[in-house]
């Protein structure tokens, strides 16, 4: 057990921003909500999957919903809090420990001020270990946890349960209490024994972050390449340096198709990178040869200071850097590639298995 | 015939333009702490003849930038954020330099009431709150900032609580609206109504100051007068009391426009070259690049636009060939400008790769830009794409506000050209877009 205290915050916040894969929501407002929540209730307990007894009671907690409203409507804190007692009392049974589903962006920074306002110790890891759109893209579903019962809670005190047959019809219903409720709501779902952890979640994300987001920073302190420092935490490989020539967004099939071409510059001069994004990036193709592909992670770096690049920022003239880095391999099994390979994503290409350089 | 005036810290330029032909250009030293005084001067340093057939007066004063630099001149702001329990997490002036809040902060406040992306989702506003708000900075606050949860999809509860202060605190209190600064993203936009509202004392004071000074300039009867702003377009001086902010960046804004414009080229990268620094920036279209969100002034997140700046030391030439490298938006080859009072000293060698242009009057860009910028207009707006819903409707009206902004800027109305920006789709919320238009024209003539 270890604790994260204010002074982790920034790593984490800069870390869970990677891996968000441009997507995820600025962890910027969650930081702050965490800051304020641990600076009221103190410091959190992170505990690995070892140290959590087997019949504990382990609930995930979450923002859902889209990261603009957040950043208008800033949550007052006990957001999450409030969907956490909804599910204890719809389960009858009072949560042991609280879990980020989704590390990649602001949703690993709610869980921590969820934890410090609960009182509760808050696990190392995730169901993703990065950020993916839907309520059904989560590990614990491929061993057959269910992630309803769900409870979801708005700022003004409502509150929802949602029970349903299947994973993917839990987000349906989710998204549509979501837009009803002013379209940014707290979550907590796939409730989880301890003994499930191991073969449900990604272990020590939380941790990943952390050195992540300290390695970019460092790198930058001491003037060294941010972007190598960040692929070398994610063993990463190298996909492209260059410049973001042009970027489109279409809506095609309802999906919001966007589209960067970036040029390379330096060694990579010559080469051209064509991204496919949506609410993260999902694509990359290289000189006409797909180079990596979701689950996998593609993250667009600033070239200069090894700030995440979200698909909402692409613009002409960007100097960026892709890399690509592994998922858990667990995405890769047929089902894991159903929930969140690139034909789930509408893209007519086959799931790239990650190489290494 | 139009006069453009740039202040800067060193020197006051001058240029008068014919069409868009530079008839006479003039630099004379600026005197320290009084802008319209080295306007004045620049412009009495122009032949009679010519000055007196001068309809209008564009003019970057740069004089927001140094007060919240130096700190100097600002307002004691009350700051009011209407979110109630909601909102309350982050308290207002979150994250402000310490010096900077003390030199502003009168007093701050969270009200209950705000709205939503959608009317259903508001919360009545506390009148009594703000009531007693007013109240009790009655005297002390030289102006207040209001900030309402979601006002950029309705302002309703920013006016409504504006009228609640002036009935509490005098008619003529300054009330600024972030509805007037738009986007979403709270703290950033009331960091922006707080910087607007304590500069708008000092702003006030210096547009009346220039709108007595012009009479006496010998200037055509009744010639208008614009300010530049930092997306290089030009506002009137009543836009400019209600929203300073827009002109923080608005010198290099101009002097980037004034390059393009002096070369003849409408994408580019601009180098500005002074006496200790060069700031090198990118012309995309003909208007400055911007810089990505994320912006801060005086170190306070703020959703302003600025342009996309890199500043290195004057004589560092390998450094700006770097700067003007990493400013090339595209790999191909981009004519670099060069303009500024240094150009002459940078040697055309240091600047390898680059087709290099040094245009005549380059000295005085940032005064040519100010004389040959038009007024703008800039407006967005969320939508939800449904079934049955026409995006074109909602398209024609997101245009039409941004007309209207331009409108209210100071444009002729029946000149005002839009242009629709592409769609962004919102993260996250299936079938929301964000849709956004620019408008431009010329000033309103007499």
């Amino acid at each position: 057990m270890r604790e994260i205290n204010l002074d982790n915050l920034d790593d984490i916040a800069r870390g869970a921003g990677i891996l968000g894969t441009g997507g995820g929501g600025d962890p910027y407002i969650g930081k702050l909500l965490a800051r304020e929540a641990i600076r009221k209730y103190g410091p959190v307990r992170l505990v690995a999957f070892d140290e959590v007894p087997a019949d504990a009671t382990v609930v995930p907690v979450s923002g859902m919903g889209a990261p603009t409203v957040l950043l208008e409507r800033v949550p007052a804190g006990g957001e999450e809090v409030a969907a956490l007692r909804a599910l204890e009392k719809h389960i009858g049974r009072a949560a042991t420990h609280i879990a980020p589903i989704e590390v990649g962006g602001v949703n690993s920074m709610l869980p921590i001020a969820c934890a410090a306002e609960a009182g509760l110790p808050l696990v190392d890891g995730d169901a993703m270990g990065r950020a993916f759109p839907e309520a059904q893209m989560v590990l614990p579903g491929l061993i057959g946890v269910a992630n309803t019962p769900m409870a979801l809670a708005d700022d003004k005190g409502n509150s929802i349960i949602v029970d349903a047959v299947s994973n993917h019809a839990a987000e349906r219903i989710a998204r549509a209490v979501c837009v009803e409720l002013g379209c940014q709501i707290s979550s907590a779902d796939t409730v989880m024994r301890g003994d499930q952890l191991t073969d449900g979640l990604v272990p020590a994300t939380l941790t990943l972050a952390e050195r992540l987001g300290a390695a970019v920073r460092e790198a930058r302190a001491s003037h060294t390449d941010p972007v190598r420092a960040a692929r070398a935490m994610l063993s990463g490989t190298h996909l492209l340096t260059g410049k973001v020539v042009d970027v489109s967004r279409r809506t095609q099939g309802g999906f919001a198709r966007g589209g960067a071409r970036i040029e390379g510059i330096g060694e990579d001069a010559g080469r051209v990178l064509e991204l496919g994004f949506q609410n993260e990036h999902l694509l990359a193709t290289r000189d006409g040869e797909t180079v990596a592909t979701t689950p996998d992670l593609i993250c667009v770096l600033d070239t200069d200071t090894g700030d995440p690049v979200t698909t909402e920022g692409l613009r002409y003239g960007l100097r960026v850097s892709v890399l690509a880095a592994p998922c858990d391999p667990r995405w890769t099994t047929p089902g894991g590639l159903a929930l969140a390979g690139p034909r789930y994503f509408g893209y007519d290409v086959d799931y790239l298995p990650f190489r290494q350089d | 015939m139009i006069l453009g005036v740039d202040v800067g810290p060193t020197n006051t330029d001058a240029v008068l333009l014919d069409g868009d032909r530079a008839v006479r250009a003039v630099k004379v030293p600026s005197l320290a702490g009084d802008a319209v005084g080295s306007l004045a001067a620049a412009v009495r340093a122009l032949p009679a003849g010519p000055r007196g057939r001068a309809t209008q007066l564009a003019v970057g004063l740069r004089v927001a930038a140094r007060a919240v630099r130096e700190r100097d001149g600002l307002a004691r702001v009350g700051v009011l954020r209407v979110g109630g329990a909601a909102a309350d997490a982050v308290r207002p002036l979150f994250g402000w330099p310490g010096a900077l809040r003390d030199a502003v902060c009168a007093g701050t406040a969270n009200v209950r009431g705000g709205g939503g992306l959608a009317p259903r989702d508001t919360t009545p506003l506390d009148r009594d709150a703000v009531a007693r708000f007013g109240a009790s900075l009655a005297g002390r606050a030289e102006a207040f900032a209001v900030t309402a949860v979601f006002s950029p999809v309705d302002g309703g509860q920013e006016r409504e609580a504006a009228e609640i202060l002036r009935a509490e605190t005098g008619p003529d209190t300054t009330v600024l609206l972030s509805s007037d600064v738009g986007t979403l993203d709270l703290l950033a936009r009331e960091n922006a109504t707080v910087l607007d509202a304590a500069l708008s004392v000092l702003v006030a004071r210096v547009a009346d100051e220039l709108t007595a000074t012009l009479p006496r300039l010998g200037l055509a009867p009744g010639a208008a007068v614009l300010v530049t702003r930092s997306d290089g377009t030009l506002m009137s001086l009543e836009y400019l009391r209600r929203q300073p902010g827009l002109s923080l960046g608005s010198g290099p804004a101009c002097t980037i426009r004034g390059a393009g414009l002096l070369a003849g080229l409408r994408d580019a990268v601009v180098a500005d070259i002074g006496e200790r620094r060069a700031r090198v920036g990118a012309l995309t279209g003909g208007y400055p690049q911007e810089a990505g969100p994320g912006e801060r002034i005086g170190g306070v997140p703020v959703s302003l636009r600025f342009p996309d700046l890199i500043t290195v030391r004057a004589d560092a030439h390998r450094e700006l060939a770097e700067a003007a490298d990493r400013m090339r938006p595209a790999a191909g080859l981009l004519p670099l400008i060069l303009v500024g009072g240094g150009a002459g000293g940078v040697p055309g060698g240091a600047l390898t790769g680059f087709d290099v242009v040094r245009p005549e009057h380059g000295g005085v860009a940032g005064a040519f830009g100010a004389a040959a910028s038009p007024v703008g207009g800039q407006y967005d707006r969320i939508v939800h794409r449904g079934p049955g819903r026409r995006l074109d409707a909602v398209r024609d009206e997101v245009r039409d506000l941004a007309r209207a902004g331009a409108v209210r800027a100071g444009a002729d109305p029946r000149r005002v050209r839009t242009h629709a920006e592409p769609d962004l789709p919102v993260p996250y919320l299936p079938g929301a877009v964000l849709l956004r238009a620019r408008a431009v024209g010329p000033p309103l003539p007499l």
